[in-house]
């Protein structure tokens, strides 16, 4: 509830519109009139009337000033109250009647959207803050700030033309994501210190919100917590702070917080499942609610759930896409008050089947010798049985070919024991991983250990590989330790040990040493502690690099047997698969981002002369310039600030169509509402959920009197109209 | 009784001229209406008996006749002028007013009234004479029954002149005195004066066992008081101006007025005085009708 402040003052909107109280002399001046105005009559019963004034003069007297007094008073009241009257907080430091710099915080975080009425509380924020300036005296200074995240100075220097700061306003359009109120407050702090010395001396932040818990209460380190707390403390010593509540309790919402594909990559061969998460974030149980998927924006399945209060359902189901390209799953959600976290979108690339290149650094000499004979096989175990389709097609080209294929046009490259890399061969798999392709490096006898620690771990400027390469080991002969199965590319074995992933024997590795500060995670050990097998996500792709050999190519000069017997053990095959799958995840998430993410891509260098057009969810067009760094063409576009599939058409000589989903962060969609007695004790609160629109006092600590006055002003005209029936003077 | 009330309307006797022709057309509206003759039977001394005939009044049935006979005979009575009426008509200048919206001033009203009773007085054969006075007797014309001692009423009524002030209180005494023979005394006066003198008078009137009928003669605006602007009332019979605001003065004058009027109507039934209050915008039967109720009081 509001609180009165200790100290008011009392001041006018309109000082002008005080020139009309001259008019309060209008009842006198025409009762002096009317006594000066009459008309003569003869009259013979005038004892009568002499003694009726005899004995009543006082008290006709006292009748006439009464009368007098109050229409003359609601003369006065109806001009105070058209000067637009009101009783202002004034700190100690503060003097009433100064000219006020208002800081407009207006949340933009998606929750705002929450439509209780047949307004959303972003569109009463909106109405709120225009009627603050309508309200505000000539000569204030307004300021707008769009609390989203990140945060939006829309108005930083502070504006005296109330009729443009008003446009402004009108044109906020709400974010589909959280608001971020640490950097909001930044904000609101630097134009608080930037505001001109001569400017006004008086400020006063009004922050416009829901007061969602996730926004109000943000998760904050020690040390950025202490920071907060003390830009709050600075900004209230500058500023007097008001939070205008819009937030309803028990915000009732029902989201979809999640939309994977099950599988790593989606081809028209198989089908492919997807699960999505619908959660209950309000506090009763949601029964029969309906749930919709979408591909390419038609309907092609519905079904209803139940959601219990508080908790999260998964919803299951396949589809078979019928044509390569990017294809867009979306699942919807039945009609509630927030609408924007009812849609989850999911952009699908869909191919024919994977292509996979598989890099030979050592060619076979008789049979199967070859570095990527094993490597291919175990990427498509069926070939030559037509009946199953084929889903990866493995491609072997000789290392000295690397450079003349592009392997962005790969969906992912093993290579295999190949002896050194290049400068050039570096970047071109540097580019591999930003297009979010996948690498699988398997060494062997041939791998030159200098030459991939210096072009492919950093030393010069390129990093490809997940850990340096050390020496050889081969002391004795070496199981895999699965590592308790915790990584994904280890899971399928789980429950399996028949598969022979355990009993593997490898007699020769490279020890790899993981840089501590990288993200690189060991999927697989030895049973002495060394990796043998560590990936890591690089730019956008995948790296993954295996200690040993993926072939029997490489033979132990000493012993005369090969590295490992590893490729033809049962657990290659899905070791390979595993890898793959890895390798390619990437792509399906490569399209789908969340609200404020960066759209964008690399694509050759011959591509500078496309055009890029983006069209965004709400339809709008925009066409994206290219820019060229070393080898690639990039193409950004940042504008991502509403959830839904942009796409993008690439025009020649790439000439592609492509899909992006961008969906909101759901933790937006907990409507938990701060209590106003939990808000640091800078904030002045205002309660403004209760009051319907039809209501239109002025807000914040500025109270607005005129109502107050005009019923006054109807109270008089009861009781002028009952005095004067009284007095004898209403029509008898 | 039915009354033809066209010519019983101040409205339509403002038109007429000549008290004569409005007398005459006042007593006449007001016969046209009755079925049966009201002379009839309203004199005191007995004549003879007539033999009864079908709508007869059953009132006059000599029923000691018919106790020795068996038959119906009325009792007829000799019309006999043997009841005098004074009619006393204040002139004062306060009877003169007259109000906007009222068709006659007082004292044209009361003018009509005493015309039309004298004719009324004259046709029945009874004798009528005339008073009128203000803070003096000015005429005083005395009771005849002639037929042709109306014409004479007439001319002093007409020739009144309302210009001086009243002293109703001294001028009834002194015509207490001087009305000796016992009779009817018709009062037509606003009584804008000592309402105790005036009593006082009226107590003499009576002492002297003459039965009165007081017509308290008003225009309508001093009974509502309706008006609205700023007025300078000037005083009639000498007394002051008042500059008032009518709208905030009227309860407490209409209050001052009642009081007037009640202690008036409080005086005339102590002494049993029929008491007629008359708008000078009403019909004028309700004159009539109360004359002719106190000569039938009387008669009885």
């Amino acid at each position: 509830m509001f609180q009165w402040p200790s100290l008011l003052a009392f001041g006018f909107g309109n000082l002008l519109m005080l020139g009309w109280l001259g008019a309060a002399a209008a009842p006198i001046l025409i009762h002096l009139w009317n006594k000066r105005r009459y008309r003569e009559l003869s009259w013979a019963a005038i004892d009568f009337l002499l003694a009726a004034m005899r004995k009543n003069s006082r008290r006709l007297q006292l009748e006439q000033w009464l009368l007098l007094a109050v229409r003359t008073l609601l003369i006065v009241l109806v001009v105070m109250a058209v000067a637009q009257p009101f009783l202002e907080q004034v700190g100690l430091s503060f003097v009433a009647g100064q000219r006020t710099l208002k800081v407009l915080v207006i949340d933009g975080s998606y929750s705002m959207d929450y439509k209780p009425t047949d307004k959303n509380r972003f569109e009463r924020a909106k109405q709120l803050a225009t009627q603050i300036v309508e309200e505000s005296s000539q000569g204030d200074a307004f300021a707008l700030v769009l609390m989203a995240s990140p945060p939006s100075v829309v108005v930083g220097s502070p504006s005296v033309e109330p009729r443009d700061f008003l446009e402004e306003i009108d044109n906020l359009k709400l974010l589909h994501a959280g608001a971020d109120l640490p950097k909001t407050l930044v904000q609101v702090e630097q134009i608080l210190k930037n505001a001109e010395p001569s400017g006004p001396a008086r400020k006063e932040v009004y922050f416009l919100t829901d007061l969602g818990r996730n926004t109000w209460v943000p998760d904050l380190k020690d040390a950025e917590a202490a920071e907060y707390r003390q830009r709050l403390e600075q900004i209230s010593q500058l500023a007097s702070l008001v939070v205008v509540d819009l937030g309803q309790a028990n915000g009732e919402n029902l989201a979809v917080t999640t939309l994977t594909a099950n599988e790593p990559f989606a081809t028209t061969a198989r089908e492919v499942t997807f699960t999505s998460q619908v959660r209950n974030f309000g506090a009763q149980a949601r029964n029969h609610h309906l749930v919709e998927l979408l591909v390419d924006g038609k309907r092609v399945k519905e079904s209803y759930v139940d959601v219990p209060a508080g908790e999260q359902i998964p919803i299951t189901f396949g589809h078979r896409f019928d044509a390569p390209g990017d294809h867009v799953v979306e699942v919807r959600l039945g009609p509630d008050l927030l609408v924007i976290d009812n849609h989850r979108w999911l952009s699908v690339p869909v191919k024919d089947h994977l292509r996979v290149l598989c890099v030979n650094g050592k060619p076979a000499t008789v049979g199967m010798s070859g570095a990527t004979d094993y490597v291919a096989l175990a990427l498509n175990p069926d070939v030559g049985d037509l009946s199953v389709p084929s889903i990866v097609q493995p491609e072997i080209i000789p290392e000295s070919a690397l450079l003349e294929r592009d392997l962005t046009r790969y969906d992912c490259t093993f290579l295999c024991n190949i002896a050194q890399f290049t400068a050039n061969e570096a970047r071109v798999l540097e580019r591999v991983l930003e297009h979010g392709g996948g690498l699988v490096f398997f060494l062997g006898d041939q791998v030159l250990v200098d030459r991939y620690n210096r072009e492919l771990t950093g030393e010069h400027g390129v990093r490809i590989l997940p850990a340096k390469l050390q020496e050889l080991v081969s002391e004795a002969q070496y199981h895999f330790d699965p590592l308790n199965y915790r990584h994904p590319l280890m899971q399928v074995f789980q429950g399996r040990e028949q598969s022979g992933l355990l009993t593997t024997p490898v007699y020769k590795y490279f020890r790899l040493a993981l840089d501590p500060d990288s993200k690189a995670r060991v999927a697989l050990a030895f049973d002495g502690g060394d990796a043998a097998i560590v990936e890591e996500t690089i730019h956008k792709g995948r790296s993954i690099l295996v200690a040993t050999e993926g072939s029997l190519s490489s033979i132990d000069p000493a012993t005369k047997s090969p590295w490992t017997t590893l490729p033809t053990w049962p657990s290659f095959v899905p070791i390979v698969q595993e890898m793959l799958a890895l390798a390619v995840r990437g792509q399906m998430t490569e399209h789908n981002l969340e609200v404020g993410q960066v759209l964008g891509d690399s694509l050759e260098a011959l591509a500078t002369r496309a055009t890029v057009n983006v069209t965004d969810p709400s339809g709008s067009h925009e066409e994206v310039r290219m820019s060229l760094d070393a080898q690639a063409s990039r193409w950004t576009y940042a504008d991502t600030t509403i959830s839904g599939v942009y796409r993008v058409a690439i025009g020649a000589p790439v000439s592609r169509d492509e899909a992006f989903a961008i969906n909101v962060d759901t933790a937006e969609s907990d409507l938990t509402k701060l209590s106003p007695d939990e808000l640091p004790k800078q904030f002045t609160t205002h309660q403004r959920a209760s009051l319907d629109e039809m209501q239109s006092p002025s807000i914040g600590h500025r109270t607005g009197l005129h109502k107050s006055l005009l019923y006054c002003v109807l109270g008089l005209l009861f009781l002028e109209t009952f005095l004067a029936w009284r007095f004898g003077h209403a029509t008898q | 009784m039915e009354s033809n009330p066209k010519f019983l309307d101040p409205q339509t006797l403002a038109k007429l001229q000549g008290l004569e022709l409005r007398a005459r057309s006042i007593v006449e509206g007001y016969v046209s209406g009755v079925h049966r003759s009201p002379y009839h039977g309203f004199s005191i001394e007995f004549a003879e008996h007539r033999e009864y005939t079908q709508g007869d009044d059953l009132r006059y049935v000599d029923w000691k006749v018919f106790g020795k006979t068996d038959k119906f005979y009325l009792k007829q009575y000799e019309e006999e002028t043997n009841l005098v009426s004074y009619m006393l008509l204040d002139t004062s200048e306060s009877m003169r007013y007259k109000s906007a919206d009222a068709p006659l001033s007082k004292l044209e009203y009361a003018q009509c009234v005493a015309a039309a009773l004298s004719y009324m007085i004259l046709q029945q054969q009874d004798s009528v004479g005339l008073v009128t006075f203000d803070n003096e007797v000015r005429s005083l014309v005395r009771a005849s029954s002639n037929p042709s001692h109306l014409r004479q009423l007439l001319h002093v009524m007409e020739n009144a002149v309302a210009a001086r002030k009243t002293q109703t209180g001294p001028i009834f005494h002194d015509l207490a005195e001087r009305l000796k023979r016992r009779g009817l005394v018709l009062i037509l006066s606003d009584l804008f004066d000592d309402v105790p003198s005036i009593m006082a008078g009226l107590k003499h009137f009576r002492h002297r066992r003459h039965e009165v009928v007081l017509f308290h003669v008003l225009d309508p605006a001093e009974l509502d008081f309706p008006f609205r602007q700023t007025t300078l009332f000037r005083g009639l019979e000498g007394l002051p101006d008042v500059l008032a605001d009518p709208r905030a003065l009227r309860r407490a004058y209409l209050a001052e007025f009642e009081k007037f009027l009640q202690s008036v109507k409080k005086g005339c039934r102590g002494q049993r005085i029929d008491y007629v209050q008359l708008r000078t915008d009403q019909s004028l039967e309700i004159a009539l009708s109360s004359y002719l109720a106190s000569r039938m009081n009387r008669v009885q």
